[in-house]
């Protein structure tokens, strides 16, 4: 219960005046608050449900601010709002009616429609809660733990009061440990140290062959050797009175300083193109690891989606920042005080005057490069919709072509190459406009540099300076440039690394929601026997898909399950195999609670054979030994002819190792359904769930697939959901569901004299089939 | 039983037929008014639809037009379609607009003060024509920025929407702030 809250809680100034005023009736059930008038007019509302009361409270005026997620909300002033009292009992009807964004809460009070207020999204979940338990409250129904408590949803960070730009996303970009991802990041790095290493080593080596440059070409070639000078440094460490000599030397030296330090670009170029694929490679290995231990349930929640679609980006994200940002922080620092040290030392005065300068670079580097990215990525936008529309074109060509429509997608390819030309002309033009501004920053500092330094040289101020040395000063000044842009933008790029590497962990560390008991009862061989007692279970919060399901389906003998769509039919099949959990209720498969089995003998024991095929890219052998990868070529084929495909397989030129999926050899319907049908075969489950089957295939192929479905369920306990009722006929029991509830129960024939729901479906689809001679 | 089994036969057909049509309502053949609660209600001939839901069919490119007026409870089967409202009285557009507005609640944007860009979202600050307005979006998700025409349509992290009625109407600089998001 710790990460959960009551919905009683009501703010402590509200409540205290609420008891002044004497409303509290009975004990606080929920509170929520709304942000509209029923004119969708901002305007702060509450609701107070008490065992006796719904209270309304309603703010005095309509207010001229609106905060959503991801801002601090505005304090709430609840001493002048309007309270009205409604007896429990004078309510019924109650409507939460759900808008394009948001809602309205409504009910009626003696009989008369009330709107209480509107609402927007954030405001949603908790409305719901108080309708539903007011709901709950009205019926004299007990109101479960799981309305009364809701996870925790604090819209801030409780470290630094910052609002959670995603609601749904608890993490705070400002104060995650940053240091503690960044650590644990490097973990991805340990078998690379050396290489690393080799990296840091090269870059700072790099570096100080930089260095050197500014003051070989500047003071050593102007002042020593160009002016001949006697009293020379140089001459004085090497004795050689030949200028000629000397200069050759010197040029040589600065060829080599050039050549090491291309070199040691390259050895650390190669020590990268080795680390990074690899780094890459396994930081996906182990997120496409960690997603198979995941239940169904994070796949199909939307903030979970889109982190999956993020993860292999971010992989690169925080690999590149390990290779091309951290290792050259501290050859950028040493180049920095390198500069200074050098420029303070020659002229303190000009260097302070330079560096000053100096911040125009970062403002340069902070205010253009993050534009610079957007239009980078909206030109990257606009390719990647061409090829989605390129795409379309060429798949959908049969289509272009029947209806005559090659003239409109020419156009239509035309405007989108146009959004290409234009974002491309932006960002070119704004790249240029970057690298101009850049360079004239760099510029004004080297300007400063050299017109301010030749009032040295020429004596007009103080203290004297020659003029190599004003190129070497010049140099450094010129040198500085790539460091400062580096520090501008690293510490954005930390930042937004460290963000990516969050996303990886969060689905690292993710739980399954589903989980296998930690000591599960192994049974080898099941019998099939299946029991589900008082089973309750919804995908969403207070939103429930199965209603107290109870029913026994004996061992070999076969449910046909009946009902509309969203009945709840496939969800049944679901949480038996445990895809996932029941909210309450137990489910037991031979007397053994499912949550106490091991997940590979349940899942061993339960096939599935549903509507939708999964066919992978592989040979249709190795498609169907999926269930059962040691199966040999007899035991294949054995289930392909019981599942009635051998025929079609063996007229294919490759047969058994046709490559199907993606980019292979393409079934048709009823072919890959029968693959999967023989694939389950192979399983040889003890329970065979059959979810709609046939539903996607004509009659002709129907018939084949029955035929072959006959095969597999003798002698297992087969749950079929079906549409086309002729397809339950063999069943020894229906059940009809009915928003989630068994309505109606019993043998075809038991059904049929009910004249309930079934009989009516039933005389509905016999009498069309009749009516257009397909019947039998 | 046989009877039964043709009525039941007979009484789908029939649904399925009147589903096929479209019944459009016109002032002539039917009349708006507003429920005790609030909300907007419907006679047509002699039947008393009651609470009513109305549905844009084109909530984008026709917003008085082509409206889909439904049932509240149940099914939500439809009653009929509104071709014009413009072609009903004074009171039922107002009626039916008013429905439409809580609906399609979507504050219009006037001004753009400020779009921050932090840490992967964007903050907006605007002036909608519900007051001063602050909300977030998420930078570079699909959809949180899109243009029909010349309208605009931002979606926050809470996928609140927003809208800007014509790009072209706003002033220079905002329309620099808007243009990396477009």
């Amino acid at each position: 219960m710790q990460d959960r809250i009551s919905v009683a809680e009501i703010p402590k100034e509200l409540e205290k005046l609420l008891n002044a005023k004497n409303l509290i009736n009975g004990r606080v059930l929920a509170f929520a608050t709304a942000d509209m008038d029923v004119n969708c007019d901002i305007r702060k509302n509450v609701l107070i449900l008490t065992e006796n009361e719904l209270i309304h409270g309603l703010a005095p005026a309509v207010t001229t601010e609106h905060r959503f997620s991801g801002f601090k909300e505005l304090p709430t002033d609840y001493k002048d709002f309007t309270f009205n009292s409604f007896e429990v009992k004078a309510i019924s009807n109650i409507m939460v009616d759900t808008m394009v964004v948001g809602g309205i809460f409504r009910a009626d009070v003696f009989s008369t429609e009330r709107a209480f207020c509107a609402f927007t999204n954030a405001y949603k979940g908790r409305i719901n809660r108080l309708a539903e338990i007011l709901k709950k409250l009205i019926n004299n129904e007990e109101i479960g733990e799981d309305l009364l408590f809701q996870e925790k949803q604090e819209a801030f960070c409780p470290k630094c009061g910052t609002p959670y730009p995603e609601a749904s996303r608890k993490i705070c970009p400002k104060c995650m440990d940053k240091r503690k991802i960044f650590f644990r990041l490097a973990s991805f790095f340990k078998p690379h140290t050396f290489g690393i290493f080799i990296i840091c080593l090269m870059s700072i080596l790099g570096s100080l062959m930089g260095s050197l440059l500014p003051y070989l070409s500047g003071s050593l070639l102007y002042d020593e050797v160009l002016s001949k000078a006697k009293n020379s440094q140089i001459l004085k460490a090497i004795p050689i009175n030949d200028f000629s000599l000397l200069l050759l030397m010197l040029v040589l030296t600065m060829v080599t300083i050039v050549v090491l330090q291309q070199l040691f670009g390259i050895i650390k170029g190669v020590v990268v193109a080795k680390i990074v694929p690899n780094v890459v490679c396994g930081i996906k290995n182990k997120v496409f690891k960690a997603v198979q231990q995941l239940s169904v349930s994070f796949f199909t929640g939307k903030r979970t989606g889109g982190l999956m679609a993020r993860v292999t980006e971010d992989a690169n994200q925080v690999s590149n920042i390990f290779i091309d940002g951290i290792p050259f922080i501290l050859p950028n620092i040493f180049l920095i005080i390198f500069s200074f040290v050098v420029m303070f030392s020659e002229n303190w005065i000009l260097a302070i005057v330079t560096v000053i300068s100096l911040p125009l670079i970062i403002i340069v580097s902070l205010k253009m490069e993050p534009i610079m990215w957007h239009y980078y990525s909206k030109d990257f936008q606009a390719s990647r919709d061409m090829r989605a529309r390129l795409n379309d074109n060429v798949t959908g060509t049969r289509v272009v072509k029947a209806f005559g429509r090659e003239k409109g997608e020419a156009k239509a390819l035309n405007r989108a190459n146009d959004v290409i030309k234009l974002t491309e002309w932006n960002s070119v033009d704004f790249r240029n406009k970057f690298t101009a501004m850049f360079q004239f920053a760099i510029v004004i500092a080297s300007v400063l540099a050299w017109s301010l330094g030749a009032f040295f040289v020429l004596k007009f101020w103080e203290p004297e300076m020659s003029y190599g040395t004003l190129v070497t000063f010049a140099g450094y000044v010129s040198l500085l440039s790539g460091p400062v842009n580096f520090f501008s933008y690293i510490f954005q790029w930390w930042s937004s690394s460290m963000n990516s590497a969050q996303r990886i962990f969060e689905i690292l560390d993710a739980k399954p929601e589903v989980v296998e008991n930690p000591n599960p009862i192994r049974v080898e061989k099941l019998k099939g026997e299946i029991v589900l007692e008082n089973v309750t279970f919804g995908y969403e919060e207070n939103r429930d898909v199965l209603k107290n399901i109870t029913l026994k389906v004996d061992a070999g003998k076969m449910l046909g399950i009946v009902g509309k769509s969203g009945a709840g039919k496939s969800t049944l099949a679901n949480i038996i195999t445990r895809l996932y959990d029941a909210k309450s209720g137990k489910i037991f498969i031979d007397g053994i609670n499912i949550r106490d089995m091991a997940f590979s003998d349940l899942r061993k024991n339960i096939a599935m054979v549903s509507q939708e095929t999964y066919i992978f890219k592989a040979s249709i052998f190795e498609n169907i030994a999926y269930a059962n990868p040691t199966a040999d070529k007899k035991a294949v084929l054995k289930a392909a002819i019981a599942a009635g495909a051998h025929d079609f397989i063996c007229k294919l030129p490759d047969g058994y190792d046709t490559i199907v999926g993606t980019g292979g050899r393409s079934l048709s319907g009823g072919e890959r359904q029968r693959i999967s049908i023989a694939r389950a075969i192979l399983a040889n489950p003890k329970i065979l769930i059959l979810d709609e089957a046939t539903a996607a295939v004509d009659t002709e192929t129907e018939r084949k697939i029955q035929a072959a479905l006959s095969e597999l369920i003798k002698n297992r306990t087969t749950l079929s959901i079906a549409h086309r009722l002729s397809t339950l006929r063999d069943a020894d029991e229906l059940i009809v569901l009915e928003d989630g509830k068994i309505v109606e129960q019993g043998t075809h024939a038991q059904l049929i004299k009910l004249k309930g729901t079934y009989f009516k479906l039933f005389q509905i689809q016999t009498k069309a089939l009749a009516m257009r001679g397909i019947g039998d | 039983m046989i009877k039964m089994e043709k009525d039941i036969l007979e009484l789908e057909n029939e649904k399925l037929e009147a589903g096929l049509k479209i019944n459009y309502l016109t002032p002539e053949n039917c009349e708006f008014y507003e429920t005790a609660g609030g909300f907007a209600a419907i006679r047509v001939g002699e039947k008393d639809y009651g609470h009513i839901n109305v549905l844009r069919t084109f909530p984008f490119s026709a917003l008085w037009e082509f409206l889909s007026v439904r049932e509240i409870d149940g099914k939500q089967e439809e009653i009929g379609i509104i071709e014009d409202l413009n072609l009903f009285d004074k009171a039922s557009f107002e009626l039916i607009a008013k429905q439409l507005e809580i609906r399609y609640f979507m504050p219009k944007i006037l001004k753009i003060i400020s779009i921050k860009e932090e840490y992967g979202h964007a903050y907006w600050k605007v002036v909608t024509d519900k007051g001063t307005t602050m909300f977030t979006t998420v930078a570079g998700a699909s959809g949180a920025v899109s243009k029909i025409g010349n309208r605009i349509i931002v979606k926050d992290s809470d996928e609140n929407r927003f809208e800007i009625e014509n790009v072209t109407a706003l002033a220079p600089k905002e329309l620099k702030k808007i243009d990396l998001y477009l």
